[in-house]
């Protein structure tokens, strides 16, 4: 696709960091090219300062990793917590609910996700 | 010097006069080997005679008569004669592509000699006994005076139809004819084929299909054709075996499309096979569990009765019945993976009793298209007006219509993205998913990916139902297209669960539902043909659709009487009769100028009677890179039709096209 590729700065506009717990994760499937894909959810919560406030925040996002990031997605237990770089895509031309791409997938321990989690 | 007027396998409509000295006129319907422009080509003697249109110092003279076989008969002379002049073909065309491949060749490879068989002394086999149908059916037939007449044999599924066709087949062999059994299928041949030579052991049986080699194909065509074979089981292009003794014709199967030819020559097996019968004073018996509807229109009582109607209509093995047909109501149950509840439920009862059942998806491959979620690219054959389908079990896409073929792309081609997904199902999908749901079952996919060579299909077949000697496991669960359809008997399958047979109800085709109505109730008739009860499950979003209330009542005559109703007012066949013209090119506006040019011809004017419509694009509007459209004609009576069509031909091949446009005419077409 490199005829239709984004220049580097708009391609740097969409890169996301995502951290939390895995909420749901979805049996491994192939593309019919044969590329692995695993499909889940991760939960975030944190407190986040806003407009001078500190706050909680929660939130969910689906997650879809592709090829090697697939088959490190597909090895995380539910609950483990993951730190995940990524893009942000719409679902499809029907859902355009943004998903985040997977391009780095890291694994964290308990609550070394650089953030304090709220305990619900 | 005798001049032989010869016709040759062109496209041009007339013979060529050749000079032959040698020539008498007992060559007629010999065959002659000629020059012909810069080649060589092998023809048929059509008349010897002294005169020709060509002064004498054009004439080239033959190379030669070939007289290694007898003359061709004046029977099949007139045959050929007919079916070009009803089919708008050359008569060199018809003659010289019936015969097989062997005797069209100015070098034919030398022919081994082929040890005969020993005919094995078996011992003819008790005769099974006859339902009150069957007596009943062959009563009317031996009842007959000898000639001509034309039969409908109307049998439900396992009614016995082909005991019926067996005992005739007797008749005609004790009477010393030669009977020709035309069937559709190749498929449908070894089991057939089998079927008879146990009947009639020592009777030498001959078959003839185009699977056949091209040695094979000469050999049972010279023993049709010398009077040695007395029984040839064939496809289409064996109607036009000449056969000295021929007795009887039967036509099994005989609503089946793929007796009609849809190329070179765009002829009926089914048409010939009765017009063949006429002209030789014999019985022709077309039979089917869902007719034609032309043949059915035919066997109506009425002025316009050509066949006379035998009906069966209980099943032939005692305490066989007709399956209970149910429908599934699709838009109120959850489907998994597009199989309702009561059809997993139906499926688990019957590997529960050891029973086999067949899930019926007239599709194959694994999914109909290969699309992006993302950005809507589905995968286009750039061929044709039509999707590539994914057969994952090659990791191809494949068009189905051209036979292009390609690999699987990576990503989507037009925005990268690479989670592309199959849409829709296939046979493979279904076998997939079979798979995981059962899988302590056997699961066989019976399609023509999975059967490709006669051999595959034998052992498919094997697997299906086992010689309980051999020891092979039988297949608990089927996944099939209409391939399982037709015809077989399988005495351990009581379950068929039919699934997307919806898009039929729905076509632009107005033969849709005929040919809807017949596949499912030839499928539906695969179950419970033995002692064990049958069930059958159609899954439908369509419940209310009259087709399915006469489905459900085994009631093909009121389908078929509500469907000709619908014709006769719409003004369909057989109420009318068509001729379709159809041009491609590699562009749409070539195909349809021409097509406004064939309508302009004064010719349609002088033809009142004859109606044409507008020049449109096929449904299927380009196919292998070539845009394709379509000229009906329409008229009330056949001759009438057919004396526009003797003066539209030629007027037609006069006519200037570019040079890369062909085009066709067909009488009686099937599609429309």
């Amino acid at each position: 696709m490199s005829d239709t590729a984004s220049p580097p700065d708009t391609a740097a506009a969409n890169r996301i960091v995502f951290a939390g717990s895995l909420s749901e994760k979805k049996a491994l499937r192939y593309t019919p090219a044969g590329v692995p894909v695993v499909e889940g959810r991760v939960t975030h919560a944190s407190e986040q300062i806003e407009a001078g406030l500190k706050r909680k925040v929660e939130c969910e996002l689906g997650v879809v990793a592709l090829g090697e990031t697939a088959k490190l997605l597909n090895a995380a237990q539910p609950g483990q917590n993951l730190r995940i770089t990524g893009f942000l895509a719409a679902r499809s031309r029907n859902s355009r609910q943004p998903v985040l791409h997977v391009i780095t997938i890291e694994f964290l321990e308990g609550n070394e996700n650089a953030q304090t989690l709220w305990q619900a | 010097m005798p001049v032989v007027r010869v016709a040759l396998d062109v496209p041009l409509y007339r013979t060529f006069d050749y000079l032959a000295d040698d020539a008498t006129a007992a060559d007629v319907g010999c065959r002659v080997k000629v020059s012909f422009g810069r080649g060589r080509k092998v023809g048929i003697v059509v008349a010897v005679g002294e005169d020709s249109d060509l002064p004498r110092h054009q004439l080239k003279p033959v190379d030669g008569i070939l007289r290694d076989l007898p003359a061709l008969p004046a029977d099949w002379f007139r045959l050929c004669e007919f079916a070009a002049a009803y089919y708008q073909a050359p008569l060199g065309e018809v003659m010289l592509q019936t015969l097989p491949t062997a005797l069209r060749r100015t070098d034919p490879p030398k022919a081994r000699a082929i040890k005969p068989k020993a005919a094995k002394a078996a011992t003819a086999p008790a005769l099974p006994e006859l339902t009150a149908d069957q007596q009943a059916a062959l009563d009317a037939l031996g009842a007959a005076p000898p000639g001509f007449a034309g039969w409908l044999l109307h049998g439900v599924t396992g009614s016995g139809k082909t005991e019926v066709y067996l005992r005739l087949i007797a008749d005609t062999l004790a009477a010393g004819r030669q009977a020709l059994l035309l069937v559709p299928e190749i498929n449908l041949t070894p089991q057939l084929e089998a079927r008879i030579a146990a009947r009639f052991p020592g009777v030498p049986l001959v078959s003839l299909h185009s699977e056949l080699t091209e040695a094979a194909r000469l050999r049972h065509w010279k023993a049709a054709f010398e009077g040695s074979a007395r029984i040839v089981v064939g496809t289409r292009l064996a109607v036009f075996t000449p056969m000295p003794e021929l007795g009887l014709i039967v036509v099994d199967e005989e609503h089946d499309p793929s007796f009609k030819q849809q190329d070179g020559m765009r002829y009926s097996a089914r048409d010939v096979a009765v017009l063949r019968a006429r002209g030789l004073g014999i019985p022709v018996l077309l039979g089917s569990a869902t007719p034609s509807l032309e043949s059915w229109a035919n066997a109506q009582p009425g002025p316009q009765q050509r066949y006379r109607l035998l009906t069966l209509a209980a099943r032939a093995v005692a305490g066989a019945r007709l399956p209970d047909i149910r429908l599934v109501d699709t838009r109120r149950e959850t489907l998994e993976d597009g199989l309702s509840p009561a059809l997993i439920a139906a499926l688990e009862a019957r590997l529960a009793r050891g029973e086999q059942s067949l899930v019926f998806l007239n599709r194959r491959g694994y999914a109909p298209v290969l699309a992006c979620p993302s950005c809507g690219w589905v995968s286009r054959c750039k061929r044709c007006a039509a999707n590539l389908v994914l057969h994952l079990k090659d990791r191809r896409l494949r068009c189905h219509h051209c036979g292009l073929e390609a690999g699987i792309p990576r990503a989507c081609p037009s925005c990268g993205n690479q989670d592309i997904h199959p849409f829709g199902r296939g046979t493979q999908r279904l076998e997939e998913r079979l798979v995981a749901r059962f899988p302590e079952a056997r699961i066989l996919r019976v399609d023509r990916d999975a059967a490709r060579s006669r051999k595959q299909w034998e052992a498919l077949l094997e697997q299906i139902h086992p010689d309980e000697a051999a020891g092979t496991p039988r297949a608990d669960i089927l996944v099939g297209t209409q391939m399982l359809a037709k015809g077989h008997d399988f005495p351990h399958l009581t379950f068929v669960g039919v699934v997307g047979a919806d898009s039929g109800l729905f076509a632009a085709d107005f033969r849709a539902p005929e040919r809807l109505f017949a596949m499912l109730m030839q499928v539906a008739g695969r179950a419970g043909r033995a002692e064990l009860a049958g069930e059958v499950l159609i899954q439908t979003e369509q419940p209310g659709h009259p087709l399915f209330a006469a489905l459900l009542a085994h009631d093909y005559p009121a389908f078929a009487a509500r469907e000709l109703e619908e014709r006769r007012q719409a003004g369909f066949p057989p109420y009318t009769y068509q001729a379709m013209l159809r041009a491609e090119a590699p562009d749409m506006a070539d195909s349809l100028a021409f097509l406004k040019a064939a309508k302009a011809l004064p010719i349609l004017a002088a033809h009142p009677a004859v109606f044409a419509y507008d020049p449109v694009p096929m449904r299927m509007a380009r196919l292998a890179n070539l845009e394709r459209g379509q000229l009906l004609f329409e008229c009330g009576a056949r001759p009438a039709l057919q004396a526009f069509l003797a003066d539209f031909t030629p007027a037609l091949a006069a006519l200037p096209a570019p040079g890369r446009l062909r085009w066709h005419l067909e009488v009686d077409p099937l599609e429309c």
